[in-house]
């Protein structure tokens, strides 16, 4: 364990802006898993936060806030474009340049699922049909993704919605299936897309498993188990 | 309208909080954000990154971890420390590129000469000593990092370690 000084002292020159390599590895990681960490460095933040207001304000462009704003659109034509767009665009077309209804339309999408919705995969996925399936979910509960898992060892991942990926980041993705055995990486990506994965050298996914993507630097996270933000997550469930 | 409440807004999916962001700190992000990147064009994209992120973040953001502002300045800072340390600035000990950015020493007191004189940051800055002070300044508004303040200032690594942890901690302490 980490003692406090030393802890407080990573917030401390984490806010700065000096560290490197592992280090600065390490602070995301406990950012994006340990409360009393970002209590640190939000201490630290609020601390530092006069050396910013000195900084006397230059003249910003014009054209800046038009830059954004079309980016922001962009993202909400992005965010509207669901993994499976014939699905979603035939019943919620006219609605597509929402970004309120699409994430509605995401949403029914995603509960339908989840709730009854062996059917719903069934038809997506083709002929093979679903054992189980994983409503995966953001922080804030907003539903993200679909983990279809099949009889043949293999799962089917779908995302809702686009996801945010930094410059020099990754998505990875793991299932945990015990505690014993830790989280296992079992595919990566750089954007949200449709991937199939490979489950067989691994137990059968069963209820109560559990499957998450995590943000990881380039070629993967580098100790073999998950230290990025958690992006989302989401159990097994049994099929009624 | 608080910043604060402008980053609830952004949450909830009203563009006037961003705006209003837009509004209020836009200019100074561009400074803070250039005297990191150095290019005017590049320190423009900063803060259009920074904005997107603070939309599409604004949902985590917790006033009860620290206030709206540090936040924002946190957000546009990594972006910033991102573009310099991948694309700007490939050898970070490169000399002739070090030499192309304004003198950070100079601005480094420039800018503590600048903070409020009611701050209680200034007052305590004030009790470090001088190297420290710069060293601390220094890394926080140019984006430097351990390894480029011990290039600049031709102090080994370690040595420039332990004297901003010094440093901090002494802060720490007197803003207590």
């Amino acid at each position: 364990m980490t003692s406090a000084p030393d802890f407080d002292l990573l917030a401390a020159e984490y806010v700065l802006g000096t560290l490197e390599g592992a280090d600065l590895d390490r602070a995301i990681a406990l950012e994006a898993s340990d409360p009393d960490f970002r209590r640190s460095v939000g201490e630290w933040q609020s601390r530092l936060q006069p050396l910013a207001d000195a900084v006397p304000p230059e003249t910003v462009p014009s054209a800046l806030w038009q830059k954004i704003e079309l980016r922001l659109g962009e993202r909400a034509a992005a965010a509207a474009k669901p993994a499976s767009p014939s699905f979603l665009q035939r019943i919620f077309a006219p609605e597509a340049s929402s970004p309120v209804l699409s994430r509605r339309a995401a949403l029914a999408f995603s509960v339908a699922a989840a709730a009854g919705g062996f059917g719903i995969a069934r038809w997506l996925g083709g002929a093979e049909v679903p054992t189980q399936i994983a409503v995966l979910t953001t922080d804030a509960g907003a539903p993200s993704a679909i983990v279809s898992v099949y009889a043949s060892g293999f799962v089917e991942l779908i995302p809702l919605q686009g996801i945010a990926v930094p410059d020099g980041r990754i998505i990875e993705v793991w299932t945990l299936q015990s505690r014993t055995q830790g989280p296992v990486s079992i595919g990566r990506m750089d954007k949200a897309r449709r991937l199939r994965l490979d489950l067989r050298q691994l137990q059968r996914p069963e209820t109560g498993h559990l499957f998450e993507l995590t943000l990881e630097p380039p070629g993967g996270s580098p100790t073999g188990k998950p230290t990025g933000p958690i992006l989302m997550k989401g159990l097994v469930q049994t099929g009624v | 309208m608080t910043i604060d409440e402008a980053i609830q807004r952004c949450a909830a999916g009203d563009r006037a909080g961003l705006r209003h962001i837009y509004e209020q700190e836009a200019g100074r992000m561009l400074g803070v954000a250039r005297r990191i990147v150095a290019k005017s064009a590049l320190a423009e994209d900063v803060v259009q990154d920074a904005f997107l992120q603070i939309w599409r973040g604004a949902a985590q953001f917790d006033p009860a971890r620290g206030q709206g502002r540090g936040w924002i300045y946190t957000i546009l800072r990594n972006r910033a420390l991102n573009v310099l340390r991948s694309e700007s600035r490939a050898d970070p000990l490169d000399e002739a590129s070090l030499a192309e950015l304004p003198s950070p020493d100079e601005s480094a007191d420039v800018l503590v000469e600048r903070l409020e004189q009611s701050s209680a940051l200034k007052r305590c800055l004030g009790t470090l000593d001088a190297m420290r002070r710069k060293m601390v300044v220094m890394a926080f508004s140019n984006g430097l990092t351990h390894g480029e303040i011990a290039a600049h200032m031709k102090l080994p690594l370690g040595t420039v370690k332990s004297h901003i942890r010094r440093a901090l901690q002494a802060l720490k302490e007197c803003l207590s």
